[in-house]
């Protein structure tokens, strides 16, 4: 993918990289880039090679938000991503583009205001000892709404609404976000964070991809129902997997002490949920 | 038949005080849950909200494992399989943990040792949570091709969720200490030595049951279902199971005990579950 569109992608074994790079603009989002990001995790999900994806930025900033100042001389581009805001129709992140396979934030540097969408919609995060997070939606008179509503369902609650109200006031250190559960690992030194990214990455590709699929399906729609309802459902994700070539293949593999030839069928489509839990 | 429970071949119970205990009894089989364990677990649940002299129950488990999920070698040798739930799972009618089956008294789990895959069925579904300091925590399915769902679903309810879907995503290439559970709030006490845990929970139990077992019960059952509803809706019927307790004999013997300094005589909860003792579910 050219330059042009602020994103890089690669793949390194089985894991495909998407990374910010618009680092002289602390990789905020440009028109070009909201345009190009459906794409580029299309791309990846739709690879059968990439079991895992990895998501950071090149230079200081992991993801500053909207570039407000190219979108200002941009007004199509603006009118657009309103509309979507409005609509509830963004398509930026991972979860807005129903990415399937799992994937890892790798925080690098400063995480602030719309960058919070790729932390909060992440299915894991990890950060460098010198990442900063914070919200500065309220210090320029915008409302912050997403991705906080997102890191409320995933983290204590307090945590996230004094990020909301503090502004550019105050940063949320990598130590305090792990202390919070916000994040599961803090590398140090920051310079080893796309080794310790790759390297986790690589321990997940070697589980079953449908199982990881369906499981992370399971869990996200967890998020939207009570916990009866969550059960429900969630069962019949778990029934859904039963008779895939990977429940044999899995056991087999563990018995023989040999890695999984894993089927590269695709999981299982999502099950049939009775009406009240649609 | 000990302390007036059913004789159970996969699990023992014990009365110490006003403490039950359900303990996992398949040591050599890391406490793996087969056909019949299952079947003990609904039965054994029910005894011990149901025995009078229970305040409040403990789990834990026999040997170096608290739990290790279904025994995979009867999935696989019985001829039978996983299909045998297939019912059961689909309709999710269940009935292996106290949420399961109802149980209206507080539950501690004490972790000891490994807790893997479907034991987080137990650490979901509990109120309490503790663990032995060399206990570890971790989340196979996805290394042997099976999804994980309903215990992550429980436990993403009650703590950080990335935490829960990274163990979900590593599988079994990865543990996490009782120390990282601890911070994450996953369990709220490390007991070390972990040959004190038993100590550890007994007595902490005895605390808990020094309190009033009807208001207990109602406000376990407001602070469960409110993981049912949104947060409005969740405090209406909470209001509902607080004003329940109103007019019940231990809301006048409770401050009575306090201003005298003596301990409470709280109704009972088993004369509370045969009669209307117990306020009923709003």
């Amino acid at each position: 993918m050219s330059d042009a569109t602020g994103l890089v992608v690669e793949r390194h074994g089985p894991v495909g990289w998407l990374i910010f790079d618009r680092p002289q603009a602390g990789n905020a989002m440009d028109a070009a880039m909201l345009d190009a990001l459906p794409k580029a995790w299309r791309e990846l999900d739709d690879d059968p090679d990439v079991r895992v994806i990895v998501n950071t930025g090149n230079g200081r900033n992991f993801q500053t938000g909207l570039d407000v100042v190219q979108l200002s001389r941009d007004p199509e581009a603006l009118r657009e991503q309103s509309r979507r805001t409005k609509r509830a129709e963004l398509l930026i992140s991972p979860w807005h583009n129903r990415v399937a396979t799992p994937v890892i934030a790798a925080v690098n540097g400063s995480c602030a205001g719309g960058g919070l969408h790729f932390v909060a919609d992440a299915d894991i995060v990890i950060a460098a000892s010198d990442a900063t997070f914070l919200d500065p939606h309220v210090s320029i008179g915008q409302v912050t709404a997403y991705e906080a509503i997102a890191l409320t369902r995933k983290m204590p609650f307090e945590a996230v609404m004094r990020m909301a109200l503090t502004g550019r006031h105050e940063r949320v250190t990598a130590e305090r976000a792990y202390q919070l559960g916000m994040i599961s690992e803090v590398v140090d030194p920051p310079e080893r964070l796309r080794d310790a990214a790759q390297g986790l990455a690589e321990k997940i590709a070697r589980n079953s991809p449908a199982a990881m699929a369906v499981s992370k399906r399971a869990l996200w729609r967890a998020l939207e129902l009570g916990l009866t309802d969550a059960c429900r459902a969630g069962a019949l994700d778990l029934v859904s997997m039963w008779g895939h070539p990977d429940q044999t293949e899995g056991p087999l593999a563990f018995a023989e002490k040999r890695e999984a030839a894993w089927s590269t069928a695709p999981p299982p489509p999502e099950p049939d949920l009775p009406e009240d839990l649609r | 038949m000990s302390d007036g429970y059913s004789d159970f071949t996969c699990l023992q119970l014990e009365r110490h005080g006003h403490v039950g205990w359900l303990i996992n009894d398949r040591p050599d089989q890391l406490n793996a849950m087969n056909n019949t364990m299952r079947d003990e677990f609904a039965q054994a649940w029910l005894e011990l909200d149901a025995d009078p002299k229970v305040r409040v129950i403990v789990h834990t488990g026999n040997g170096r494992a608290f739990q290790t999920g279904v025994d995979v070698s009867e999935i696989a040798s019985d001829g039978v399989g996983m299909e045998r739930y297939r019912r059961s799972m689909e309709e999710f009618d269940v009935h292996f943990t106290a949420w399961h089956q109802g149980v209206a008294k507080p539950v501690i789990t004490a972790v000891n040792g490994l807790c893997a895959g479907g034991a987080f069925h137990w650490v979901a579904d509990a109120d309490i949570v503790i663990a032995a300091s060399d206990a570890q925590f971790f989340d196979p399915h996805v290394s042997v091709g099976q999804v994980v769902a309903i215990e992550a679903i429980g436990l993403l309810r009650k703590m950080p969720f990335e935490a829960v879907m990274r163990m979900a995503l590593l599988g079994r290439h990865e543990r996490m200490s009782a120390q990282r559970a601890y911070e994450l709030g996953m369990i709220s006490q490390v007991v070390d030595p972990p040959e004190k845990l038993r100590e550890a929970a007994q007595e902490l139990a005895e605390k808990i049951a020094r309190n009033s077992p009807a208001a207990m019960a109602a406000s376990k059952r407001a602070l469960w279902r409110a993981l049912e509803l949104g947060l409005t809706d969740a405090c209406r019927a909470g209001a509902l199971d607080l004003v329940s307790m109103w007019g019940h004999p231990d809301q006048t013997e409770g401050p009575r005990a306090f201003a005298d300094k003596r301990e409470a005589e709280w109704v009972d909860p088993a004369s509370a579950a045969s009669n209307d003792a117990l306020p009923h579910s709003p």
